[in-house]
């Protein structure tokens, strides 16, 4: 009975085997979507970035971390850099911060810590909150305002409105000088800044956030802190 | 013999009649099982970022696919409990309520209509995330989307079969058009299907045009 209520579910064909007006407008509808969208993709395929990579398979040092890309931390011997793309609104860059923030802790001036701004699209406050951060690296406070963003983001993240007066507040709590504030928040140069970080991010092959690079090579298959602890001390120890 | 009968007798001389009534049971029993495994796994990833902030659940790939980011919204928690929970329950009892049908156990009339409430709240419920997750949230997570996946069929089967039995209250045109509906199923459920494919590929365009 179970093999017969199979067939009658699927009731694809009648007793001269042949296939159902049901069956054949499915099967169109199905072949018709498949056809549109499958060409709608295929026309727009994007350019793909070229991906910056060494002789050694590694991406460009130079391309990770720019002159005035943000540092956390600096190491005194250089030899470990850990970089960050990050988007102050996501949530798995939340769920990291914390790990992060205890990695700095551990190591201190024993690795460099970048991090690079990479806000996705589909985050309605992520570019704005890129544009807080950077007003207020403007004024020297890059970690603060990193910090405040990561440790509010419950409070701001996943909001349709702009949340301008959110960070405004940040900014205040921060002590920064307000005009000036407001004034790099709004400036092109800001959103030009961050559209930098971006490129970056695309030519070293970034999709998502976050993305880390140790010494140049992107880490996969991060399952929590003490999976990127692990890689730390092993680039340490070599 | 009262006309009652006489129109049993012809419906279920109905080839679509014993159709539909099996096709249900399947769609109960499957798409049960499936919507309680995705239900069950939401609640073990929920458990396992509770313990540990820093956790990242299976089903978080990228900033789009994530379950992460859309567990620990309040869109969640709906009704002040981990939607999971809700899942959980209801799933059971659709899967249990298509074992039965498919051993053959006739159920009374008010035994229907109560699982098409629940179909109904369910389906409702289910809309309401789908737009959540792409409006608002901006992520889907694929243990959600089974759900979503499993819920629309349970919804379309159980009501076509409502109206199939109840059809003699209906004006004729509702008739009409449930028949048409019925006949063509899988197309409605397609047609269904495909609606939000394409509000999902609309959404999330710039993502999906990178994967490729």
């Amino acid at each position: 009975m179970c093999a017969g209520g199979l067939i009658t579910l699927f009731h694809a064909a009648d007793e001269d085997g042949k296939m159902t007006r049901n069956t054949r407008l499915t099967l169109a509808l199905i072949a018709v979507v498949v056809l549109v969208v499958g060409g709608l993709l295929t026309v727009n395929r994007p350019d793909q970035p070229p991906v910056a990579t060494t002789d050694a398979g590694a991406i460009e040092p130079t391309v990770l971390a720019r002159e005035d890309s943000h540092r956390l931390s600096t190491a005194a011997d250089g030899k470990v850099t850990l970089v960050e793309f990050l988007d102050f609104e996501c949530e798995s860059c939340a769920a990291a911060y914390p790990a992060v923030k205890q990695i700095l802790a551990t190591y201190q001036d024993r690795i460099t810590f970048v991090v690079r701004y990479f806000p996705i699209p589909s985050h309605p406050n992520a570019e704005l909150a890129a544009r807080t951060a950077q007003a207020a690296a403007n004024q020297g406070r890059f970690s603060d305002m990193y910090i405040q963003l990561f440790e509010n983001q419950t409070s701001w993240g996943h909001k349709e409105q702009a949340q301008t007066e959110v960070f405004l507040g940040h900014a205040r709590t921060l002590g920064l000088d307000m005009s000036r504030f407001q004034r790099d928040l709004d400036d092109p140069a800001t959103a030009a800044r961050i559209g930098k970080d971006k490129a970056d991010g695309a030519a070293a092959g970034v999709q998502g956030t976050p993305t880390f690079f140790l010494n140049g090579r992107q880490l996969t298959d991060l399952r929590g802190q003490d999976d990127l602890v692990a890689a730390i001390d092993d680039a340490l120890a070599r | 013999m009262s006309a009652a009968t006489v129109e049993q007798h012809t419906e279920r001389g109905l080839p679509e009649q014993g159709f539909l009534s099996r096709a249900t049971a399947w769609i109960c029993t499957v798409g049960g099982v499936v919507g309680m495994l995705a239900a069950v796994m939401l609640i073990v990833e929920k458990i396992n970022l509770l313990a540990n902030r820093g956790y990242v659940p299976s089903c978080s790939i990228n900033p789009i696919l994530s379950c992460g980011s859309v567990m620990s919204t309040p869109q969640a928690e709906a009704f002040g409990i981990p939607n999971p929970l809700i899942g959980i329950a209801g799933f059971a009892v659709v899967t249990m309520i298509g074992v039965v049908l498919l051993a053959g156990v006739r159920l009374p009339g008010w035994f229907w209509l109560g699982l098409q409430a629940g179909a109904t709240f369910g389906v409702v419920f289910v809309h309401w995330l789908i737009y959540q997750s792409l409006y608002i949230i901006g992520a889907l997570c694929p243990y959600c989307m089974l759900v979503w996946a499993v819920a629309i069929p349970i919804f379309l089967y159980v009501t076509l079969r409502t109206l199939r039995q109840h059809g003699g209250a209906l004006p004729r045109s509702v008739r009409r058009a449930a028949a048409a509906a019925a006949s063509y199923h899988s197309l409605v459920l397609t047609a269904w299907y495909v609606i939000i494919s394409l509000a999902i590929l609309n959404r999330f365009w710039d993502y999906w045009i990178t994967l490729i």
